[in-house]
């Protein structure tokens, strides 16, 4: 065991002045585990910092223990500074940590420092290193939905170069949007705002599109994801290293809402949208009613497409039958931003009469099998009204898909409590707690159609700043620099096979695995993050975090308190 | 056996990602807080295992504090859950066996929250002061 070399600094008497160094020297230089004690002025200036960088490297030490301020300040610089003379360095906080906050007792402040000290020289005699994995990463991604957000995605990826192959449910690229012959607020047909991309999807050699086919099987994790498809060209085996899901989401089915189902002409917007498509949509007066099954107890979201939907059909019925009138019944309207909110205002001049009404008193269909009319309680002007009319359009939001939930469970990625796909909250808006895997679009969240491409955008960046790295190491792999100190490592002598760890771990890095005639523990190191549940959980102290190990955690408890002489 | 009183000794597990933050923040606040407490730095709460905890009582703790990230904010995805759940039963287990439960301290707070971080900090060793110490049960010589 190589002997450690302590740097105490007394920060221009800041640690000094409470913490008595001298007494701290002594006490560690009669210590066998410690080479040399060296007191310096200010670690953090070039010159001792030169000084300490320089012993390092022309005695070859191989462990450095600084007494300084905390690792979050400079000390961080000072450490990394002397990292890359090649020595293990680890940090004390004798500044924030003890001699700033206990400056009325140095006695007490200076026990404490040696007690700190003695436990980290604990750490690193007994500290060991991970053995690191390097990873080589496929060059190809799996777009799955073939959407507004997939196929942006696609593009995007395939623009930067990358073999790109996109999955889609359906025949034909496109999702929704195939549906819609108008969007808002452009008033361009749907199909056509997205044209280029689908166009793009043909024509780049790099992206291929598999229509009809879905996921059967999905294996490994990021960097290399073997995934098998079965669609009408028969099954297909990928190899590929990030998959963007753009699965999307369904409209709810109003069922037992406002009479739908049992009274004629209470449709959905998709309903009307596809009326439209046919040319059959002739009526006097139609009531549009907002937030139908969303904002409630059970879906308090808003599905942000609704209220612009809404302007746009009504306005279009307006277009479509001269005389006929339109009235949309709503609990607030939701157009955010300079552009939607124009066009609301385009919506009233163009004379779409707008009444709100209270969630606790939701309007009232007239009619048996057809629709007659809806009565409304105005809720700002107080009074009841009756609006005579022949269509009714309930505008509900965004639900999950039902088969997104099987998606999930295949990529292990969680979903939220409506079932959408989970981001990494909250600074990480396309990516999930599975390394490699990225989500946009309604699958997500709710979005519109632009909202959609944008984030298609950004998952294909995401993906391609991973794929980018041809091979990557399993400890550089975190999301945060420096975030990760090693990874768990299961000792298959120990493990009993319990499972504890597979339970417990919060990203699926433990996986039981069949060896002869019992189960062992075995940790796929590009997953873990280190965050040690699994070490907890262990009963038998097979797994164990090599860099914090149970010879360190036990050494360190038992030198917290020791006596200082 | 005399039982000792006063002689507060605590022993912290702290986040690195909120606590040990947090106990930062409190330094350059310079808060001032009894030496009484020794810092274990972790990466996440959910690497105490109760083996640690009681671990730190049999050689002589007066009190273990674990301080993670707010639930639902953890660094780890959902890291800390399981450990709040596995400390939470220690603490049951810690009142069975007659030690208390009260001597274990489940802190939870982000990285900017120095003040609290203090204040969890300097109740927990009044609180510990009325408390005998774990000394008393170590065989002499320790």
């Amino acid at each position: 065991m190589s002997k450690i070399s302590l740097f105490l600094c007394n920060c221009f008497g800041e640690i000094g002045r409470v913490i008595d160094l001298e007494f701290i020297r002594k006490k560690f230089e009669a210590d066998p585990d410690v080479d040399s004690v060296t007191i310096v002025d200010s670690l953090c200036m070039p010159d001792d910092a030169a000084k300490a960088q320089v012993l390092t490297r022309e005695r070859r030490i191989g462990k450095v223990l600084i007494g300084a301020c905390s690792p979050y300040g400079k000390m961080e610089f000072v450490r990394l500074g002397l990292a890359k003379e090649g020595a293990a360095v680890r940090a004390v906080d004798l500044r924030e940590g003890c001699a700033w906050i206990h400056g009325k007792d140095p006695e007490g402040a200076t026990r404490k420092a040696a007690n700190q000290i003695d436990m980290e020289l604990a750490l690193l005699q007994n500290r060991k290193d991970s053995k690191d994995l390097t990873l080589r990463v496929q060059q190809e991604v799996l777009v799955i939905g073939a959407g507004p957000a997939g196929l942006s995605a696609a593009c995007g990826l395939a623009r930067l170069g990358f073999r790109t192959h996109l999955v889609d449910r359906g025949s034909a690229p496109g999702g929704l949007l195939n549906v819609v012959k108008k969007v808002y607020p452009t008033d361009e047909p749907g199909p056509g705002k997205i044209k280029n991309l689908v166009d793009e999807t043909g024509e780049n050699p790099l992206i291929r599109f598999y229509g009809k086919t879905k996921i059967s099987s999905v294996k490994g994790y990021a960097g290399d994801f073997k995934v098998k498809l079965t669609g009408p060209e028969g099954n297909t085996a990928l190899r590929v290293g990030a998959v963007v899901l753009a699965t999307g989401a369904r409209i709810l089915f109003p069922q037992g809402l406002y009479g739908y189902g049992k009274i004629k002409n209470v449709i959905t917007q998709m309903e009307i949208e596809r009326r439209f498509a046919t040319g059959a949509l002739n009526c006097k007066t139609a009531v549009f009613i907002q937030c139908v099954g969303a904002r409630n107890a059970e879906r308090p979201y808003c599905s942000t497409i609704c209220c612009p939907l809404s302007l746009k059909n009504a306005m279009r019925v307006m277009d479509e039958n001269p005389g006929a009138r339109a009235y949309v019944l709503h609990r607030d309207i939701m157009t955010p931003g300079s552009v939607l909110e124009a066009y609301y205002r385009k919506a009233m001049q163009r004379g779409v009469q707008f009444i709100r009404f209270d969630a606790e008193r939701p309007p009232e269909v007239r009619g048996q099998e057809q629709v007659s009319g809806v009565e409304v309680f105005d809720s700002i002007s107080g009074v009841s009204r009756v609006i005579d009319s022949d269509l009714l359009v309930l505008s509900t939001p965004f639900v999950a898909d039902p088969e997104s939930a099987a998606i999930a469970r295949m990529f292990e990625i969680p979903v939220d409590k409506y079932g959408f796909y989970e981001e990494v909250y909250p600074i990480h808006p396309v990516e999930t707690r599975n390394d490699g895997i990225f989500i946009c679009g309604t699958s997500r969240w709710p979005v519109s159609s632009d909202q959609a491409i944008a984030q298609g955008e950004a998952a294909a960046i995401k993906a391609a700043s991973f794929l980018g790295k041809e091979t990557v190491s399993a400890l550089a792999m975190s999301r945060v620099p420096g975030g990760k100190l090693g990874h768990a490592a299961a000792d298959a002598a120990a493990c009993t096979g319990c499972g504890n760890c597979v339970a417990v771990c919060p990203y699926k890095a433990c996986r039981l695995q069949r060896t002869g005639n019992r189960s062992v523990s075995r940790v796929i190191k590009v997953r873990c993050k280190a965050c040690g549940n699994c070490v907890a959980v262990c009963p038998n102290g097979a797994m164990q975090m090599p860099e914090q190990n149970y010879r360190v955690t036990g050494e360190m408890i038992r030198r917290a308190f020791r006596e200082v002489r | 056996m005399s039982v000792d009183r006063g002689n507060v000794k605590i022993l912290v597990f702290a986040c690195r990602w909120c606590g040990l933050i947090g106990a930062d923040g409190a330094g350059r606040k310079r808060i001032e807080l009894p030496a009484s407490y020794r810092v274990i730095p972790v990466d996440c709460a959910g690497y105490v295992e109760p083996d640690a905890v009681i671990r730190a009582f049999a050689s002589g703790a007066t009190g273990v504090a674990v301080l993670g990230c707010h639930v639902g904010g953890c660094r780890f995805n959902d890291a800390n859950h399981p450990a709040l759940k596995r400390l939470e039963l220690l603490k049951t287990l810690l009142d069975t066996t007659g030690i208390g439960g009260n001597r274990l301290l489940l802190g939870f707070g982000t990285a900017h929250e120095s003040h609290q971080y203090a204040d969890m900090i300097l109740e927990f060793h009044r609180a510990m002061e009325s408390m005998p110490s774990m000394a008393s049960w170590l065989p002499q010589g320790q």
